[in-house]
């Protein structure tokens, strides 16, 4: 409202003025100085003094008229409704997650309260099975930490090991005829140790669950199991793992263990396939040369031996990782490396894997005659 | 200082904690206590308190709701809304104002919120009155009003029926935050500070739009003279 802003100060007002200052100086806002000049105008102007009763009476008429409250909630009933409601609105607003009580079993404890009779043979049973249990657990040691030794002791189910957290690995290797033996401190619902020969099931199947199942474990824990395994490379089992951790695990320093525990294995041609996968798409530029390095030493091997290729394989032992190729088969691999490598010598990014393929493709090339 | 949780339940009449002449405790009424005490304790949640203030406070809250939004559904949704809101942020009030101005700043503010929502959707607002009733002229209106209340003819219930009429359409024509100035000023009987407190605006932004509304309101209403 321009016009009121540039008013000039109180003192001697003109018409216009007094007339903005009317609403104000009958609803009693006007400050003393302005109705001071409000005052000695409308004394002298009767113009202003007419306007002035207008002002009156447009207040009267406010003043006076029935507000709209008094016709809507002439008794209050509106009024009680809404603090109901609002109260309502603040029950629901202050009974958060934290005031609910978690009561474990109350669905148990209400269906014992209503059949007594039910209950009691179940508790009965219920303390005969704790019982056999208790004197069971008893055969094993407490030691000093309070973790509980566990030999021979069943195996973890898979959901303890979905669970479990690994805190150490120790594996102390082969002396003799005694074989390795790996300590694993572990938290599966309750913390324990699981001490055993690498021969163990119990013990493998641990190793090969946290190499097999990466993301759920760190990478130094990932890095010790494979330590331990790789004495053990001629299991089905830990080849599955090695080879799946070789393929799959993130870490490039896991991944290159894993080839490495795998190197002495490259007769097999999963082994093959998992370096030659390495060799391709690994992304790690010395993953890539340790590819290259161990198939062409591979192929380097059997081509001086000329062995592997035509002396019939070995019977395969239950439980034992694949058999060696045929030699149709190594021929294909050899195809394939040398692709691979012709492959690498132009496209790869790293200047050094380029170089070293080049010079694989030398090494391996009077292999073609064989 | 904040009360202690149990002093609102049992406090001695005397307010002393370990009155040996006081044979019983007996129930201290919450509305004994001053305003900052029970934001205080409101504060701190105890919901006592809390629905103490608002006992004290929530008849003109829904008295300013009505008379501005003229439905009783609206007002006791800006009811709900504004007290569920106080209520979620009490704990940002930090008695630098008083209670009361911080209550109707959030009032306001729901009030307008609703009222502009009103605005853009023309089919929820409130049937205007016909033609023909604006035109059903009397002579003078203003003369008319200071004839009327100095006497009590029968007349005068029809006229101020006519009154409330013209009132509400000229009010209606008022932009949504003059209506709540005009209401403020009016029908609270706020000053134009507390008001400005209230809005969170200056006076002199409350004297404008208190202006233009008085302005307004008397060409609506003098049309009829």
């Amino acid at each position: 409202m321009s016009r009121r802003e540039d008013r000039p100060a109180p003192g001697a007002m003109n018409c216009s003025q007094v007339s903005d200052l009317l609403p104000f100086f009958v609803c009693d806002e006007l400050s003393a100085p302005e109705l001071e000049a409000v005052a000695a105008h409308l004394a002298s102007c009767a113009t202003c003094a007419a306007q002035l009763e207008e002002e009156r009476a447009l207040f009267a008429i406010v003043s006076d008229a029935p507000q709209p409250a008094d016709r809507l909630d002439p008794s209050g009933i509106l009024l009680s409704q809404c603090r109901s409601e609002l109260a309502e609105g603040l029950d629901q607003i202050a009974a958060p997650p934290a005031k609910t009580r978690v009561r474990p079993l109350a669905w148990l404890r209400r269906y014992m309260v209503l059949r007594p009779a039910w209950s009691a043979v179940f508790l009965v049973l219920l303390g005969i099975a704790v019982g056999s249990r208790i004197s069971f657990l008893q055969t094993g040691e407490v030691d000093s930490g309070g973790s509980r030794v566990v030999r021979a002791a069943p195996p973890l189910t898979d959901e303890q090991l979905a669970k479990m957290a690994v805190a150490g690995i120790h594996y102390a290797p082969a002396s003799g005829d005694e074989p390795g033996t790996v300590q694993l401190q572990l938290s599966a619902e309750q913390p324990y140790v699981l001490t055993g020969p690498l021969d163990d099931t119990g013990v493998r199947r641990v190793l090969t669950y946290v190499v097999e199942n990466g993301q759920q474990f760190d990478a130094g824990t990932r890095l010790d199991c494979l330590d331990a395994l790789r004495a053990a490379t001629k299991e089905a089992d830990v080849h599955r793992a090695l080879l799946a951790a070789a393929r799959k695990d993130g870490n490039p320093a896991v991944r290159l263990k894993a080839l490495d525990a795998l190197r002495e294995s490259t007769e097999q041609p999963d082994v093959v396939e998992v370096y030659l996968d390495a060799l391709e798409h690994d992304s790690n530029p010395g993953i890539r040369v340790e590819a290259v390095n161990v198939l062409v030493g591979s192929l380097e091997r059997q081509g001086e031996a000329s062995v592997m290729v035509l002396a019939p394989p070995p019977p395969r032992k239950p439980g034992t990782a694949q058999t060696p190729p045929s030699a149709p088969l190594a021929h294909i691999t050899l195809v394939r490396v040398q692709r691979a490598l012709e492959n690498l010598t132009r496209n790869d990014p790293n200047r050094y894997v380029r170089l070293r393929s080049a010079a694989a493709l030398r090494q391996i090339g009077p292999l073609e005659n064989h | 200082m904040p009360l202690p949780p149990w002093s609102f339940a049992l406090a001695p009449e005397t307010g002393r904690v370990g009155n040996s002449q006081a044979a019983l405790p007996t129930v201290t009424s919450l509305s004994e206590f001053d305003e900052r005490s029970l934001v205080a304790e409101a504060q701190a949640g105890n919901r006592a308190a809390f629905e103490a203030l608002v006992r004290r406070f929530d008849r003109d809250v829904l008295r300013l709701a009505l008379n501005l939004m003229r439905r009783p559904e609206d007002a006791r949704d800006v009811y709900q809304e504004a007290f569920l809101k106080v209520y979620r942020n009490l704990h940002r009030f930090r008695f630098e104002c008083s209670f009361y101005t911080w209550l109707y700043r959030i009032v306001t503010n729901v009030c307008l919120d609703h009222l502009r929502r009103r605005q853009a959707r023309p089919e929820d607002q409130a049937p205007e009155l016909s033609a023909a009733q604006a035109d059903d002229g009397v002579a003078s209106f203003f003369e008319r009003q200071r004839e009327d209340r100095a006497t009590l003819d029968p007349e005068r219930r029809l006229i101020g029926k006519e009154i409330q009429q013209r009132l509400a359409l000229a009010m209606q024509r008022l932009s949504p935050r003059e209506r709540i100035v005009f209401e403020m000023k009016h029908y609270q009987g706020l000053k134009l500070r507390a008001i400005g407190d209230a809005l969170g605006t200056t006076e002199e932004t409350v004297k404008n739009s208190l202006f233009r509304a008085t302005r307004k309101l008397r060409l609506q209403l003098g049309e009829l003279r």
